[in-house]
């Protein structure tokens, strides 16, 4: 008896979870490359290794838990690696041309980024365009205006990246406390912080109630606008986070700033579970979804596959994980 | 696609080539239209007709086939007068021409005009089938109506004391109400009856602050209040049970105490996080209150019966956290075995009991005029009359539900 209700209560709850098959998957992904390096006399499974996948889905990483939030509430944004990028340049010229302290770049950053969110939310919310062709205006939009303001207070209206050596923005890049880099730890505490978010607040609740239903939420006194609102102005902020990263990263506001990282922060939500139909998946799933997405592009690098090859294979995970997310929620909806 | 495009559908002439013959199209079209006695340019798009002419399309569309069978499906509602006696015109020819028509409506002089012999169908069954000649309309009335109330009303335990106007709607109109007015009294059910389309949803929508009003003033207890969104509704004491519990009431796939929160998770504080305590607690209370049978308040809802999904949204609107006075029932029985409908009336005899104002729409008479105090008939979007029980009788209401 109190071996089956041990069984019940700790158990169970960990092997029917969701996330729980997601991390088979990732084991799997892990000794399947180990193997395969190994036949090749190479090392797979080593802490730098660990690092370089950890190192690898940070700047994704701000992209899949905005776009993921989004789509548990029912929606979806499609310029966020354009505005992450956007946000990079501003701060990068924000130091180098006009000459303000690193935190108030930050801050500029951030602020900017927050208002083509909000300018998102308004198309999406009051004048009810659907999201894939408001945020799709946005990319564009975003990448335009990257390349204006990367010519602000420069004395030539040729776009270019902008070097940037500042000693706190190389930190946050590249710097590390203990043997951590400080980007992982950072990453880690907002997983942590949307994921208490979504299971532990109102706000939380909210979310995945009107992504279950958005016109029952509405019915019931929701205001589903309000929050979609919050989600889209946090979808972007979340990609000028991204921004920041990757200025300090590269040591320049690059044009090209998250150009590869352009849909993984969605394909990564979505191999986390986060249903296309919204109201379902969380952070945990996200994470998870983000580590196997990478640990198999480093995984085929090590091995020596061609990357070209690696962006196909990308491509198929991310058909096979739409395809189990629309039969699972067709095989719910005939019940 | 052009008018006579959609004639031929799916049977244009061809040439000898195999290419479509689009002479031989317009030769064709133009002589069915003229037999048809009608002004319509073949090659003009349908869309830019207007529906009668649009309609008229169709019917040359099922001439052209040579059917000998055309069935009309409520053909006279987008027409106007002039365009019914022209329709009408057509289905005579079509029947000197030997053709069988069935005619569906429920406009019974439209019926009187045109048919020969009437098919009597109620809840799905075939009540019985009538000479046009040989009936009235009186007589018709009461086979629509059938007999077979059975003693579940008669065993309810109702609210008889009924107390001060809390609702009073006042001449309230938009896009499909036109001076819907009425009171609604403390602990009364107030039935509303019509026809599908009479706009009785659309009356509910606009008192909860779903469609918007543009004229027409709602009191509640007096106040003038006019609601942006249904939160506003909900905070002033309104709240609605949608008809289209799948879609409008409940999130399927999340469990009975998250269905049954949803209006008042704001009140459930515990600092920055929702107090699971209080909701866990909440959702007890409305499964014992409402006898829910479900062996979990973390149940999945799209797992619940019918029966029991309306009551775990009738358990979110009652909840301790509510201030409901008035409750809007959206056919609450719609897709309720027999058994569980019983338990419904009940319950909200028992609602009323406790003092709230209750609005109970619904399309089956029975029920309207056996549950309700008193009952508000509409025909499209306007009050047509409102009965109280002592005098209401399905013959009357259906009367004022066609009235024209």
């Amino acid at each position: 008896m109190r071996k089956e209700s041990f069984y019940r209560k700790y158990i169970r709850p960990i092997i029917t979870h969701k996330v729980f098959s997601l991390v088979i998957i990732l084991l799997a992904l892990v000794v399947l490359f180990s193997i395969w390096s190994a036949a090749q006399g190479k090392q797979f499974f080593k802490a730098s290794t660990l690092r370089n996948i950890l190192n690898s889905i940070v700047l994704t990483s701000f992209l899949t838990i905005g776009a993921g939030m989004l789509l548990i509430a029912g929606d979806m944004d499609l310029s966020q690696a354009a505005v992450g990028a956007f946000g990079g340049i501003v701060l990068a010229a924000s130091i180098v041309y006009w000459k303000l302290p690193w935190f108030v770049g930050i801050i500029i950053c951030l602020l900017l980024c927050g208002v083509l969110g909000a300018i998102n939310a308004i198309m999406v919310t009051r004048y009810r365009f659907p999201s894939f062709i408001a945020t799709l205006a946005m990319m564009s939009m975003a990448k335009g205006l990257m390349y204006i303001f990367s010519t602000i207070g420069k004395g030539s209206d040729v776009a270019s990246n902008i070097a940037v050596n500042n000693p706190y923005l190389n930190f946050i890049g590249k710097g590390t406390i203990g043997p951590v880099p400080f980007g992982i730890i950072v990453m880690l505490v907002f997983f942590l912080v949307y994921g208490i978010l979504l299971t532990k607040t109102k706000i939380g609740l909210k979310i995945m109630l009107m992504g279950g239903n958005k016109a029952a939420a509405n019915l019931a006194g929701i205001n589903s606008k309000k929050i979609l609102f919050a989600l889209f102005v946090n979808a972007s902020v979340l990609a000028g986070v991204a921004g920041i990263f990757s200025t300090g990263r590269l040591g320049q506001g690059s044009l090209l700033a998250l150009q590869t990282n352009q849909f993984s922060g969605l394909t990564a939500a979505i191999l986390g579970g986060i249903s296309f139909g919204g109201g379902s998946g969380g952070m945990g799933g996200a994470f998870v979804g983000l580590l196997i997405l990478n640990t198999f592009q480093i995984g085929m690098g090590v091995v020596g596959v061609n990357p070209y090859w690696v962006n196909v294979f990308s491509g198929v995970i991310l058909l096979i994980a739409l395809a189990t997310d629309f039969i699972s929620r067709r095989r719910l909806r005939s019940v | 696609m052009s008018v006579m495009e959609n004639i031929f559908a799916g049977a244009l002439p061809k040439t000898k080539l195999g290419l479509f013959d689009k002479r031989r199209l317009y030769n064709e079209a133009t002589e069915i239209i003229r037999k048809f006695g009608l002004d319509i340019d073949p090659l003009e798009p349908v869309g830019q007709l207007n529906i009668a002419h649009q309609q008229m399309v169709e019917i040359m569309k099922a001439y052209r086939r040579n059917s000998d069978i055309i069935a009309f499906d409520e053909p006279t509602a987008p027409l106007t007068e002039k365009e019914i006696k022209i329709l009408f015109e057509l289905i005579l020819k079509l029947k000197e021409e030997g053709k069988v028509v069935i005619y569906v409506s429920h406009r019974l002089a439209e019926i009187f005009q045109v048919t020969d012999e009437i098919v009597v169908l109620k809840d799905g069954k075939f009540v019985k089938t009538l000479k046009t000649s040989e009936t009235t309309e009186a007589e018709l009335i009461k086979a629509m109506v059938g007999r077979d109330i059975g003693d579940t009303y008669a065993n309810l335990k109702r609210n008889d004391n009924i107390g001060d106007v809390v609702l009073e709607v006042d001449k309230l109109s938009n896009l499909v109400l036109k001076d819907v007015s009425f009171k609604l009294r403390r602990g009364e059910i107030l039935g509303f009856a019509g026809l599908v389309g009479a706009g009785r949803t659309e009356v509910a929508r606009a008192i909860f602050g779903v469609d918007p009003i543009t004229s027409g003033e709602i009191r509640l207890e007096g106040k003038p209040v006019s609601f942006k969104n249904p939160g506003e509704a909900i905070r002033a004491g309104i709240a609605l049970a949608p008809e289209d519990r799948k879609y409008e009431g409940l999130v399927m796939f999340r469990s009975i105490k998250d269905n049954v929160v949803m209006p008042v998770i704001d009140t459930l504080n515990k600092g920055i996080f929702v107090d699971k305590n209080e909701l866990t607690k909440l959702a007890n209370k409305a499964v014992e209150k409402y006898s829910i049978k479900t062996p979990t308040i973390d149940k999945k809802t799209s797992e619940l019966s019918g029966g029991n999904q309306q009551k775990v949204i009738l358990g979110r609107w009652t909840n301790e956290k509510m201030v409901t006075k008035v409750l809007i029932l959206d056919e609450p029985t719609k897709g309720i075995d027999v058994g569980a409908k019983a338990e419904i009336y009940q319950t909200v005899c028992d609602l009323a009991r406790q003092g709230i104002a209750v609005i109970y729409i619904s399309s089956e008479l029975t029920e309207v005029i056996n549950l309700a105090d008193n009952i508000v008939v509409m025909r499209r979007g306007r009050v047509t009359g409102i009965v109280p029980r002592e005098e209401a009788t399905e013959e009357k209401v259906l009367a004022l539900a066609m009235r024209d």
